[in-house]
């Protein structure tokens, strides 16, 4: 499946769309392939708009300039963390040669804060 | 000069904050924050491409459906796919050229390979333009100055 | 001296940017229609791009990105492939417009038709770019483009009333000869030519040219404190030159050769000669800058090899888009366009890239995860923000304002 295909995919659980697919999260603790382990899928980040979130502001340390920060945090509040667990349905364009995908979830799925880890996950060292 | 990083203020605390047995035992990245649309540098630290896409697939190689299977990033992929991540739709299979997990050394602001760029193949575009034009001209395999 | 070279880099980008073939035509022009009432707009330009310039230098010294592949990463295909286009043709108008020019002044220095000198032009800019080391590409032109300080020691030979020049300055009005869409339309025009994209991904680009790390950050900052207030100053004593000497006439200026005459009522032929020096270090520094800009984009862009620190057996594709572009270039002029003129339309696609290009660089200025602690302040920040609504501002009334005076007629 291409990763791509899932970004801006719709999000579905119980008979409604809670929203769109805005970023895949990552953790590299996969089985070790080269040097790096490799990266597994932990889960999808669900936002109510599509869209680039630039700086990821309502995930993460960054929050300056005052006003961007403010504003792109609002348009993406609710943006909630889903486990790959949870995703009973993925339809990725990959089978079907378009970008249309879909993604379902468990009846009984749980929403995760956002947030990524405080001390500078994903940065440089 | 103290640092300039203030702290930030709190993420709306109505969501539960994910706990360390679910949350994996590395370094977290988002696909699209800090994966897609970044620099490949290859061992040398000379650019080969930009990151496209990623492949996804089961622990044994396999295409996903569901999330009951582990899924796993096999492959970057990058390629002639400007014009549909600009206007939709996928190009075919066939067209992507990959470039395995393994390869890769660093993942910072860019992506290091641990290989050289010569023999990928997604540097195919400029070893034609050096070896049809580039080799036509003269001065062209010397430093400048 | 080695101190004195090391601005090299952000005199040859404030050249290249707010004195090429049409900025100088420009202030001119704007001195003998409106005097020194649009002082304010090239004064906000040269701190716009002073902000910018100094976050885009800070940036790579920081991270090792330049501009252009920072906005592909923050703004993705869509808005940085927009941002491609525009940027690209505004390299490719400018280039063949810097081409012309070198040309127009080689015409000047020689009487002989600018249509034989192009081509030769269109070489040397590529010789230049084919072999010559970075350092001392910057260096030579930048030196050279520095004796259009002529240009200011003329308005003080020209003996000027300075209480009434500052006042004019200080307070500004619209002359009654004019309208206010002209008035506007060329404000934009100044400040959109002081903050043209090409003047930061040149920047940035030649500071990864010149391999500057962390450590190059003060150094960074004396080139953009340097170089962008000297191009503003030469601007404003071209406008001042005008004026004095066509302003009480009424003369309307379109040449290059009128441009140049009040230097020759200063100073004579002395004077003359160190202009025409000027003029040809500055039209080819911005041939030069645009052309490398062509290609820093494009390769950046697409993630290609790039930089003229490496041969271009290493970096084809660099070579090949700036080889490209150099032949549209000097095609497109063999058939006898003024140069001047292909330089207005640049407005209408700065208008589109300007804010695509400043907003990423606001944004990487702030994210720890490329600048580590070394993060935008809360007054630069402010400031900037003020900066990129006034961008946005421009971009939207330029091609209204240029529709409605017929591109300031």
């Amino acid at each position: 499946m291409i990763l791509g295909d899932l970004l801006d995919a719709p999000v579905y659980a119980d008979g409604g769309q809670l929203g769109f697919v805005v970023d895949v999260r990552l953790v590299l603790d996969g089985p070790v392939k080269g040097l790096r382990a490799a990266p597994r899928v932990v889960g999808l980040l669900v936002s109510a708009r599509t869209g680039a979130t630039f700086l990821g502001y309502e995930r993460t340390d960054t929050n300056a300039p005052a006003l961007v920060w403010r504003y792109l945090a609002w348009r993406h509040r609710g943006t909630f963390l889903v486990l790959w667990e949870d995703v009973v349905g993925v339809t990725g364009g990959a089978q079907r040669g378009t970008g249309d995908a879909r993604v379902d979830l468990r009846p009984g799925f749980r929403r995760w804060s956002p947030a990524l880890a405080p001390t500078g996950t994903g940065s440089r060292p | 000069m103290s640092p300039r990083v203030r702290p930030r203020p709190p993420v709306p605390a109505d969501l539960p904050e994910l706990p360390t047995s679910l949350r994996g035992a590395g370094r977290v990245l988002d696909a699209r924050l800090h994966l897609l649309d970044r620099q490949i540098l290859d061992v040398d630290d000379v650019p080969v491409t930009t990151l496209d896409d990623l492949l996804v697939l089961t622990a044994d190689g396999g295409e996903l459906t569901t999330g009951e299977q582990p899924a796993f990033v096999d492959q970057l992929l990058t390629g002639p796919v400007l014009a549909t991540r600009v206007f939709g739709g996928r190009p075919p299979a066939s067209r992507w050229v990959r470039i395995p997990w393994a390869d890769v050394t660093d993942v910072g602001v860019a992506v290091t390979l641990g290989v050289r760029g010569e023999g990928l193949d997604a540097t195919w575009v400029q070893r034609w333009l050096r070896d049809h034009v580039i080799a036509r001209i003269p001065g062209g395999r010397h430093d400048p100055g | 001296m080695k101190r004195l070279l090391g601005v090299a880099l952000g005199v040859l980008t404030a050249i290249g940017g707010f004195l090429d073939i049409g900025d100088l035509v420009t202030n001119a022009v704007v001195g003998s229609r409106f005097g020194m009432s649009l002082t304010w707009a090239v004064l906000l330009g040269v701190v716009g791009i002073c902000l910018f310039a100094q976050m885009a230098g800070r940036v790579t010294a920081v991270s090792g990105r330049a501009t252009f592949e920072i906005i592909r990463e923050r703004l993705g295909p869509r808005a940085s492939g927009t941002n491609l286009v525009a940027s690209f043709l505004i390299n490719l108008l400018t280039l063949t417009a810097e081409i012309g020019g070198v040309a127009l002044a080689l015409q000047l220095a020689s009487s002989v038709e600018p249509r034989l000198w192009i081509p030769v032009a269109a070489f040397a800019v590529w010789v230049v770019v084919w072999r010559a080391k970075f350092e001392v590409l910057e260096d030579v032109t930048g030196l050279l483009g520095l004796t259009l300080l002529v240009f200011a020691v003329s308005v003080v030979l020209l003996d000027p009333d300075w209480a009434h020049l500052a006042h004019t300055a200080a307070a500004p009005q619209i002359p009654a000869t004019e309208g206010a869409a002209s008035y506007f339309y060329y404000a934009i025009a100044l400040f959109g030519a002081a903050m043209t994209p090409y003047e930061v991904f040149f920047f940035s680009s030649g500071a990864v040219e010149e391999k500057w790390g962390p450590k190059d950050i003060s150094q960074s900052r004396i080139n953009v404190l340097v170089g962008f207030p000297l191009g503003g100053l030469l601007s404003l004593s071209i406008a001042a030159c005008a004026t004095l000497v066509f302003l009480p006439q009424q003369i309307e200026v379109s040449t290059l050769s009128q441009v140049v005459l009040p230097v020759a009522e200063a100073g004579g032929k002395l004077a003359l000669a160190f202009v025409l020096v000027g003029i040809v270090a500055a039209t080819f520094g911005a041939s030069l800058e645009t052309t490398l800009s062509a290609g820093y984009t494009i390769a950046q862009f697409f993630g290609w090899s790039w930089g003229k620190f490496r041969r271009p057996s290493q970096a084809p594709g660099f070579h090949v888009v700036m080889i490209a572009c150099l032949l549209v270039g000097a095609g497109v002029l063999m058939t006898d366009v003024d140069p001047v003129r292909v330089t207005e339309f640049s407005v209408v696609f700065s208008a589109v890239a300007l804010p695509l290009t400043y907003l990423p660089i606001l944004l990487v200025a702030n994210d720890p995860e490329y600048m580590g602690d070394q993060v935008n302040g809360r007054v630069l920040n402010g400031l900037a923000l003020v900066f990129l609504v006034l961008i946005l501002a421009a971009s939207l009334a330029a091609i209204p304002l240029m529709i409605a005076t017929g591109a300031g007629a």
